[in-house]
């Protein structure tokens, strides 16, 4: 399949079949929908479906969505949504909208995965860069990965975070460096986190500036990109003010995240951590925990400074696992940027363990949590095993991918190593 | 019909007998009997006594408690509503509620008050020192009624009293379904009562029968009355309602364990059709049990109290005139006009004893109790631990009326509740129907500071079952916020529910009617989702090693140098064997040299 030519007929294809898909399974199955809604695996308590249409239902009734403790998400979702015709009534309208988010997700993968910046960043050209799969197979993983489908049949929210972040990296590698700002702006107003992902995008944005009117500084670049996403977010936080009337809204919605107050199970390591943790040692715990998952950004950043790209796949990988509220919608975001990296899959060595592992917590995911909660037979220990295992399984494939991509740089200095054994010292 | 008209005989007669005394401070005690369906009797017990707002204001107690008198000064208490209440009121057999069901609670303890105060922080402040007063006064937990279980209902509860002002009252609601009402609880209600339950209808009060009754509620009301002439005056009423089981009343207390009575002891019902010698179907023999006071309250009743009002009847017994009452020597039986009821005149210092025997013609005696106006039950569907629902079937009996009525929740926090899947459905319908449902008031709850406050003002068309019905998420808690027997799940406060009264129309309130009858649903038990409890450090362990695992390979990868496999200095397990073979060779070596 590589290199093959991919005529508009193959591409409109390929939407209407994802599209096709996801509609299909809207209407055949009517019952579907409101149950994977339901499946901690897919809403979490800031992405939930459920809780945005409770949210809705308050606003709409003048009653603040924000003055309890169901509703954690951005306030500008709630006109969107007032906007669509309500999805008890005309649920049609609301899944044009998910279908249409993902397609546009897709899109964006695709822009990226044919800007080929995967293979040869600016400052690096990988040597095996010729074998890798075009933009029409890496979207249609990305559309046809199960994960991906569930998160937009279970109508979580975070498929607009998806979307905002594929194209903040699709705006940064076609040299649009205002855009891909706008987008990461979007996408930390509706989860906070991807805002962790300011340094490698303005890397990746400063490496592939357009010649024509180039900054030269890179001090210069990243204060005009983070003055620029401050400004985005200023004006969508004033915009959050003026919908809601107050501020209450920055801790129903970021400071659930930060203190973790609702422990709604999910594939995550945070929650039972949390629920066992000692009282007095909750605050210092939340505080490691956050300090863990930043940290991550500055050594990536410093480390694969080559191939901001990269960066950006491996911190989305590890906050996939580490975030508070994680969902199997984070792991198809990662899973989507993963196949951009086929030229360095030879070089992974647990290829096989990981996806095993994978596999074997998304199955038994589901029954050890059908057992705690409903046939009484198991308890909670049971579904947080599988959250470990999970959580091993992908933080083994991030390593994976990291030390793939790090040996093909390393194989640049060193061509006569391929294929030889290493070691690190 | 004529259970409705004997009660509003005495209630006319005990309006009355305090119309024209009202200014004075005085009390009265009156004990209600009145048997039931299904071998039930219900007694009510009902203690009145009055102080002038301005005595009270001075520190003079007479017959009003001071204990609770100081209490309420402190806090600023204008209204006070405690209630202890334990068991279900069974409406289908029972019918109607006494009091039309103004001096009952659900199960556990509720209180309600209206405090004056500027704001609602103060309001606020003095809710807290009048819960921790009342709790060491009635050693009940209403200490733990905090932020996460008091609401501020706004169209449920109307003050009884009456207020000069009401701007700067708040009313406080609080309520604890968990707590178990019992013998600690009366004895200082009994306390309260100037003849502490030494003498009058209080002696008949004892634990081992007050919570051994099928439903007993105890309720104490203080409220301001001002008549259109005269002083105000400050009324506190306490009430204990309690519907005994005869027969297991009448169970020997040294051989309480119930043997099923021989063939020929078994009342049948001679006239259905198969009934023979060895067939029986079981008679509805309730209205036609013999019983005395004595085996219903394990005592005799040890005479009036003297600081009661003699003027009013301390014992009235609603059977009809028909039926034959053997009572103590010297106790006078009135007879009321109205033929079902008659009240009994009782000399100081009489130890009453009532015996009814067995009436000979059981068929003219038969108790239809009086139909409530409506019916509410409520339970919880949907099943695991994650989520639910919650139906509240609520009947209409009434072939021509309309019932319209607020149902109020409050619910703890940890229930979720989402309001946008509330709705309304006739029974028989498939789908809601919108009109049912007029008003809502909803306060959401916010995690670990507030409870959910759901009031809604809807109706039942005539002749007509409503569902009510919503879905609800379980969250989960934290390990050190279950409670020691965190699988038994936790209590929801019942329902209320205030039928608002469709001819008055009253002032200033919100729904704008005066309640017309109130009823309570029963609690419900709502199971969380465990964690497991043994294990916090495992799971911290567990946590914290996937986490290192994950960093210490990502730090691993990042920081060290590749290298081919047989370049830079050697390491690995394989090289400290290596050399510490060498070293175990040269020692055999040498020791073999020598």
């Amino acid at each position: 399949m590589d290199g093959a030519k991919v005529t508009p007929g193959r591409t409109a294809g390929l939407y209407a079949g994802a599209a096709v898909l996801r509609l299909a399974i809207f209407t055949l199955f009517p019952g579907i929908p409101d149950l994977l809604t339901g499946r901690v695996e897919i809403s979490t308590p800031v992405t939930s479906f459920k809780r945005l249409q409770e949210g809705l239902f308050l606003y709409n009734h003048n009653v603040s969505p924000y003055d309890g403790g169901v509703y954690h998400q951005a306030p500008l979702f709630l006109p969107l949504f007032s906007l669509l015709p309500s999805s008890a009534s005309l649920p049609i309208f609301t899944y044009l909208l998910y279908i249409a988010v993902d397609l546009l997700s897709a899109s964006a993968l695709w822009r990226i995965a044919d800007s080929g910046e995967s293979g040869s960043s600016a400052l690096f050209t990988s040597p095996r860069r010729e074998k890798r799969w075009s933009g029409f197979v890496i979207a249609a993983l990305f559309l046809l990965n199960p994960f991906t489908v569930a998160t937009c049949i279970g109508r979580s929210t975070s498929v607009f975070t998806t979307c905002a972040i594929l194209h903040a990296v699709a705006k940064a590698v076609s040299g649009a460096p205002f855009g891909a700002m706008v987008a990461l702006s979007f996408a930390s107003y509706l989860s906070m986190y991807p805002l962790l992902l300011l340094p490698p995008l303005v890397l990746l944005c400063y490496d592939r500036q357009r010649s024509g009117r180039a900054t030269k500084s890179m001090l210069q670049f990243a204060g005009t990109c983070t003055a620029t996403v401050a400004g985005v977010l200023s004006v969508l936080f004033q915009l959050s003010y003026l919908l809601t009337g107050s501020w209450e809204f920055l801790p129903s919605t970021y400071g659930v995240q930060l203190t973790l107050s609702d422990l709604a199970p999910n594939v995550g390591l945070w929650w039972y951590f949390f629920i066992e943790m000692f009282d007095s040692f909750r605050s210092f715990f939340l505080a490691v925990f956050w300090l863990h998952l930043s940290s991550y950004v500055a050594g990536l950043t410093v480390r694969i400074r080559r191939q901001p790209l990269v960066v950006l796949t491996l911190l989305l990988g590890i906050f996939n696992i580490f975030k508070p509220y994680p969902s199997i919608s984070d792991t198809s975001l990662f899973l989507a940027l993963v196949p951009l990296y086929r030229h360095v899959f030879p070089l992974m060595r647990y290829t096989f363990v990981s996806a095993a592992v994978v596999l074997y917590a998304s199955c038994l995911g589901p029954a050890f949590y059908y057992l705690w909660i409903y046939a009484g037979s198991g308890n909670a220990n049971f579904f947080y095993a599988i959250t470990l295992v999970w959580g091993l399984g992908l933080s083994l494939l991030v390593c994976d991918l990291m030390f793939a991509v790090l040996r093909d740089e390393w194989e640049v200095e060193r061509p006569e190593m391929a294929g030889k054994e290493i070691r690190q010292i | 019909m004529g259970q409705l008209l004997s009660f509003l005989w005495l209630s006319l007669l005990s309006i009355c007998v305090f119309s024209s005394s009202t200014s004075a401070a005085d009390y009265h005690e009156q004990l209600n009997l009145r048997p039931l369906p299904q071998s039930a009797l219900l007694a009510s017990f009902n203690f009145r006594s009055n102080t002038s707002v301005s005595e009270f204001e001075k520190g003079n107690f007479r017959f009003f408690p001071r204990s609770l008198g100081q209490i309420l000064q402190h806090a600023g208490t204008r209204e006070l509503h405690l209630r202890f209440s334990l068991g279900r009121w069974d409406a289908e057999s029972w019918g109607a509620r006494p009091w039309d069901g103004a001096r009952e609670g659900g199960t556990g303890v509720e209180l309600w008050a209206w405090l004056e105060a500027d704001t609602d922080k103060e309001a606020d402040h003095k809710w807290l020192t009048l819960t921790n007063a009342l709790s060491g006064l009635f050693c009940a937990s209403l200490n733990f009624i905090d932020g996460t279980r008091t609401t501020r209902p706004v169209m449920s509860f109307q003050p009884e009293g009456d207020h000069s002002t009401t701007t700067n009252m708040h009313l406080l609601y609080g309520v604890l379904p968990h707590e178990v009402v019992c013998t600690e609880n009366l004895t200082p209600f009994l306390k309260l009562l100037p003849c502490k339950g030494k003498a009058g209808i209080a002696s008949l009060l004892d634990g081992h029968k007050l919570f051994d009754a099928s439903w007993q509620s105890m309720a104490i009301d203080i409220r301001p009355i001002c008549p259109l002439d005269g002083e105000c005056v400050l009324q506190i009423e306490q009430t204990i309602d309690m519907v005994l089981d005869i027969d297991r009343s009448k169970r020997p207390r040294d051989n309480p364990i119930p043997r099923p009575p021989a063939g020929h002891d078994l009342p049948c019902d001679t006239s259905k059709p198969y009934h023979s010698h060895d067939t029986c179907f079981p008679a509805d023999y309730t209205a036609h049990q013999d019983w005395s006071l004595t085996q219903i309250f394990g005592k005799t009743m040890k005479g009036t109290c003297p600081l009661a009002d003699p003027a009013v009847p301390a014992l009235c017994l609603q059977v009809p005139e028909s039926r034959s009452v053997f009572v103590s020597e010297g106790v006078r039986e009135k007879k009321n006009p109205d033929r079902v009821s008659r009240c009994f005149d009782i000399p100081p210092s009489t130890h009453l004893e009532m015996v009814l025997p067995t009436p000979d013609d059981s068929a003219s005696i038969s108790v239809t109790p009086e139909a409530p106006l409506l019916y509410a039950e409520r339970s919880f569907t949907g099943h695991g631990q994650e989520r639910g629902g919650v139906q509240t079937i609520l009947r209409n009996p009434s072939p021509d009326t309309e019932v319209e009525f607020i149902y109020m929740e409050s619910l703890p926090w940890f229930m979720r509740i989402y309001l946008h899947t509330m709705e309304a459905r006739v029974a028989g319908q498939s789908h809601a129907n919108k009109s049912l449902i007029q008003q809502v008031y909803y306060r959401p709850a916010v995690d670990r500071a507030r409870g959910t406050q759901l009031e809604v003002r809807m109706r039942v068309p005539a002749d007509s079952t409503v569902f009510l019905t919503y879905d609800f998420e379980k969250s989960i808690l934290r390990y050190t916020e279950y409670p020691p027997d965190a699988n038994r799940g936790f209590d929801v406060a019942a329902a209320v529910i205030t039928i608002l009264d469709p001819h008055q129309e009253r002032q200033g309130s919100v729904s704008g009617r005066f309640a017309a009858y109130t009823l309570r649903t029963t609690s419900l038990l709502c199971s969380l989702p465990t964690p497991d409890f043994s294990m916090p450090y495992n799971v911290i362990i567990f946590t914290s090693t996937a986490i290192a695992l994950a960093f210490g390979g990502i730090f691993n990868i990042l920081v060290r140098r590749f290298v081919a496999a047989d370049e830079g200095p050697e390491a690995g397990l394989a090289v400290v064997l290596g050399r510490l073979k060498g070293r175990l060779m040269g020692l055999v070596k040498g020791a073999v040299k020598r």
